[in-house]
């Protein structure tokens, strides 16, 4: 058993979860119109529930803590989030497009996972597969709506929105010391070969949003690496916070 | 100076807390087009109606429908049109509807041959014993 | 979630007579059960009713949204982060089915949202209240829904259909509210000393707005007996207040749990709940403006509107038209 491995590749994935989740349930009614709130919420709470599904996994098969005790009581230094997910919400063309970049890149791990020889993680991948394909939907139509559809300023927060996050994005995909390990034992392609199969997804749809992608502007692209490590933004603390201050009242009760 | 509220999340927003700034009325359509959504509850079933929503377009309008009117019951499927484009008989209209009793012709309770059938049979048995009588 | 507002209610004014046989058979319809659709004839004042009715309590769902929001960052635990996620979104598409319920009465909905921000329209005054604490929640999850939820059983069962219909699906989601506020608060107060103490400060807190809830009584608002037989009202506030106090007060003593009011009982010889007579004038006071979150309430709705106005902006198209939802 290749423990270690597979126990971060699943913390990976579960801090991302809950925290992209936490983000995005941030505009839980104030967002820009009536339908869309229900549906930006709806899918942030999806996400959590794959959060709880990934941290449970880890408590069932792996010896962690339960997922609560793992999401409200660890401190920044212990996660394994990337970057992208700590910001703070910002316009609501940063959390689209960060929504789109997020969720395109959890398509292609899960779609990869789904054939995974942990099989309770191949098993989760088939059961949630529905959920981020509607979260891809949702994403991909924002993204071209505002980007072709909408005026000069929607098309404008949007391009300017992609230019700040993809580095970010591209520190989705911070290599892993167990790429080579997880790869041959056949339970996760490894990070670069998911990179290029999601570079391969959104091109298409930016170039359809009429949004240039920042890879080929040969500008400074330097990936926001260090999440995987534990190193975070300076964002991450003051949320996790925010998030377990009613828990750490008495982590030991019932809440 | 901005508003300091139980809700971080507010707080964080940076909103005025002397706001002297007049009311912006909504334009027309701030609130896009409307849209009414059917949905299938499980395969073998007709779509039925369940509501309407607001969106700029048809993509959007399924987008905002699946959750909408899907997020929390079961559901196989779910079609938006554009409300402009139902035509409809009202309920204004509804006498437009009324059925005059002489229609039985076209109910299959307008049609009950069993007691004839019945009178045929017993009338042929009748004969049948007289004859043989 | 939605109270009764009846107390700020203002007379029709000068409105053309209805068509006495027009009338006659619209009164004969509701009479019979049947259901009033939106492209029938109306009285006027019904549909003015209506409106102001139905807004009032798409406004309460969005703005209700916010004292519980308070805590959406801060849910302890994934079970009670999802499920006051699920529930704030709840609240949200009900604004949603309730403004378009409103709609077919003629109102489109940003005229509806112009005169929540303008103050011109009103909403439940619960909301003007501050969640101070996660106990907060719970509180207003269990007991603001359940007098939610006997309000709307109630008008389900009035004469205008799409009001109707929007009810009894806002209902089903409603006892998922209720059900979710009565495990927070059964939690709370079979927990800890500190969460049962955190409990029962909320539940001091909320009192006062709750006994508020369905309104003044009855001997002060105004009677309008024509709301009544077009049904439109459908119970008294008291009746609503009485119904309330017999299914929760039990509960709430059940777990050890003080009422703040000493003069709170059940008179076995009348059936009927006794209390001290809530402070109506703060009602007034709150209704009209001088809440403790009054302000912020309305600033935040400002606030998401005007955040939001880019993205509808983008998308609108000057050729399209607007057209009232169906039914």
């Amino acid at each position: 058993m290749n423990e270690a491995a597979i126990t971060d590749l699943i913390t990976r994935l579960a801090d991302d979860a809950l925290i992209i989740a936490h983000r995005n349930s941030e505009w839980t009614g104030l967002g820009p119109m009536l339908e869309e709130d229900i549906a930006f919420s709806s899918i942030a709470q999806d996400k959590l529930g794959h959060a709880q599904a990934l941290y449970n996994i880890l408590h069932t098969n792996f010896g962690q803590p339960d997922p609560d005790t793992v999401a409200f009581t660890r401190n920044e230094a212990q996660f394994r989030c990337c970057h992208l997910v700590e910001l703070p919400i910002g316009d609501y063309a940063f959390s689209l497009i960060r929504h789109f970049l997020h969720d395109a890149a959890e398509w292609v791990r899960y779609e990869a996972l789904e054939q995974s020889t942990v099989v309770p993680l191949a098993q989760l991948a088939r059961k949630i597969k529905g959920e981020i394909k509607y979260h891809l939907f949702h994403a991909k139509t924002w993204v071209v709506q505002l980007g072709a559809q909408g005026n000069e300023e929607s098309h404008a927060r949007m391009q300017s929105a992609l230019n700040e996050t993809f580095p970010l994005a591209l520190g989705m995909f911070e290599p892993s010391e167990f790429d080579g390990e997880l790869a041959a034992a056949g339970i996760y392609p490894g990070e670069g070969q998911v990179q290029q199969r999601w570079l391969e997804l959104i091109a298409p749809v930016l170039e359809q949003a009429t949004l240039r992608m920042p890879l080929v502007e040969g500008a400074d692209l330097a990936a926001s690496y260090g999440g995987r490590k534990g190193y975070h933004t300076v964002h991450l603390q003051p949320m996790l916070n925010e998030m377990a201050e009613v828990y750490r009242i008495d982590p030991a009760a019932e809440w | 100076m901005t508003i300091q509220s139980l809700d971080p999340r507010i707080t964080r927003a940076g909103i005025p807390s002397e706001d002297s700034r007049p009311l912006e009325p909504k334009e027309d359509l701030d609130q896009f087009e409307t849209w009414e959504v059917f949905h299938q509850q499980k395969r073998g079933d007709f779509s039925e109606h369940v509501g309407s929503l607001h969106a700029p377009n048809a993509e959007l309008a399924l987008v905002m429908a699946k959750e909408q009117y899907a997020r929390r019951f079961k559901c196989v499927g779910i079609w938006v049109v554009r409300t402009a484009d139902i035509l409809t008989l009202n309920t204004e209209d509804e006498d437009i509807f009324a059925t005059n009793a002489e229609k039985k012709y076209r109910d299959a309770g307008g049609y009950r041959v069993g007691n004839r059938v019945s009178a045929f049979k017993q009338q042929q048995a009748q004969a049948k014993s007289e004859g043989a009588a | 979630m939605y109270g009764n507002l009846s107390i700020v209610d203002t007379p029709a004014g000068q409105q053309a007579a209805d068509d006495p046989e027009l009338l006659a058979a619209f009164e004969a319809r509701i009479d019979r059960g049947e259901k009033i659709e939106p492209h029938d004839w109306m009285p006027a004042e019904y549909r003015r009713q209506l409106i102001r009715m139905i807004e009032q309590h798409a406004h309460s769902e969005i703005i209700g949204a916010l004292p519980e929001g308070t805590w959406i960052t801060r849910a302890p635990g994934f079970k009670r982060k999802m499920a006051l996620m699920a529930k704030v979104q709840d609240e949200v598409g009900h604004a949603q089915l309730l403004y378009s319920a409103a709609e077919t009465l003629g109102k489109p909905r940003e005229a509806m949202i112009d005169d929540l921000l303008s103050g011109k329209s009103k909403y439940s005054n619960v909301f003007n209240y501050p969640a101070l604490t996660w106990a907060d929640t719970a509180v207003i999850a269990w007991l603001i829904d359940a007098g939610a939820i006997i309000n709307q059983h109630t008008n389900a069962k009035g004469s205008y259909g799409p009001y109707c219909r929007a009810l009894a699906r806002i209902c089903i989601e409603e006892s998922f509210h209720l059900k979710y506020g009565y495990d927070n608060v059964v939690t709370l107060a079979t927990g800890t000393p500190t969460q049962r103490a955190m409990l029962q400060e909320a539940l001091n807190r909320w009192w006062g707005p709750i006994m508020h809830f369905h309104g003044p009584p009855d001997k002060v608002s105004q009677h309008t007996e024509k709301l009544v037989r077009w049904k439109v009202k459908m119970a008294t506030n008291d009746a609503m207040r009485q119904e309330f106090l017999d299914t929760y007060v039990p509960k709430i003593w059940e777990l050890g749990l003080t009422v703040p009011d000493p003069n709170l009982r059940k008179n076995e010889e009348t059936g009927e709940w006794e209390f001290s007579d809530p402070d109506w004038d703060e009602f007034k006071r709150v209704i009209n403006g001088d809440g403790p979150c009054n302000a912020e309430r309305l600033a935040v709705r400002r606030m998401a509107e005007e955040q939001g106005r880019w993205v509808r902006q983008a998308l609108r198209k000057p050729n399209h038209a607007y057209v009232a939802p169906l039914s």
